[in-house]
């Protein structure tokens, strides 16, 4: 026991060459600066894309699935005036037609961004994720 | 005096701080690691719900568009062309950096379409629209 003892306190003799404490105060000091600047921003999105040529009007004839939405906030899929939750249904159906198609919205300037982020939801539950949003009067 | 000595030291070695040292630190890197010095918007706007919203991990510049047509960025109201000149700044800044537009549901699609091609043409080719995930969604 005694033997113990000694060897320890020689052992703590040797460790200290070096005061922790100024370091533990820096690094507390940093850490409470992290803590406070620290913002944790939850963020929910969704990706849609824009006409990569902004000047060319989209082709008509491309094999897309269009969307059009009215000012007035009626939706049109494939031409047919559809209700907000038949987008889904449709879409689905146009989608097993031709699998690899882009889904297109075009949306009149004056459409609600709520009816549009509805309609991309909806697109995107129908399994189309390749959206592009395009805007004209 | 040898004997005081000797009592002193075994007092001052009550706690052992390396532990707390260790475990200290590994919090500063872990909030060094995650702080990222996120651009807020500054103001609240109403989110568009959307069901198949996606935690946008990286998405920290964040421009706000209320229901009246004004953009937010940074705390400040800013013009649509100032958009283009700040973002291209931020880009340069961080390239890493991604965009999430926040519209307020009744924003006009013309001013979301509008700010989108601002921020692709800054150089962020990331851009996505902030929604609500409704709960249990």
């Amino acid at each position: 026991m005694r033997m113990r003892r000694h060897n320890s306190s020689e052992s703590h003799e040797g460790s200290h060459g070096i005061d922790l404490a100024p370091m533990l105060d820096f690094v507390l000091n940093l850490l409470i600066f992290f803590i406070i600047t620290a913002i944790f921003v939850k963020e929910f999105g969704l990706e849609v894309n824009r006409p990569t040529n902004i000047n060319s009007e989209p082709d008509p004839n491309a094999k897309s699935i269009q969307v059009q939405i009215l000012d007035t906030g009626e939706i049109f899929v494939d031409n047919r005036l559809v209700d907000m939750r038949a987008v889904r249904a449709n879409v689905e159906r146009l989608k097993a037609l031709n699998p690899e198609a882009p889904a297109l919205i075009l949306a009149d300037n004056k459409a609600k961004t709520g009816i549009i982020m509805g309609v991309v939801d909806q697109i995107r539950l129908g399994g189309v994720y390749n959206i592009t949003f395009s805007t004209g009067s | 005096m040898k004997a005081r000595q000797a009592h002193q030291e075994s007092e001052d070695h009550g706690i052992d701080l390396a532990p707390m040292l260790d475990f200290v630190l590994n919090l500063l890197i872990f909030f060094i690691i995650t702080t990222s010095f996120i651009k807020e918007a500054g103001v609240t706007v109403v989110r568009p719900d959307a069901t198949t919203a996606e935690h946008r991990e990286s998405g920290n510049i964040l421009i706000a568009i209320r229901e009246n047509g004004d953009i937010w960025m940074d705390r400040k109201k800013v013009d649509l062309r100032q958009v283009n000149i700040l973002i291209e700044r931020l880009h340069i800044e961080r390239p890493d950096d991604t965009a999430v537009i926040v519209a307020d549901k009744n924003s006009s699609a013309e001013v979301l379409a509008q700010v989108m091609d601002a921020v692709r043409s800054g150089g962020i080719r990331d851009v996505s629209i902030a929604a609500n995930q409704p709960a249990g969604g």
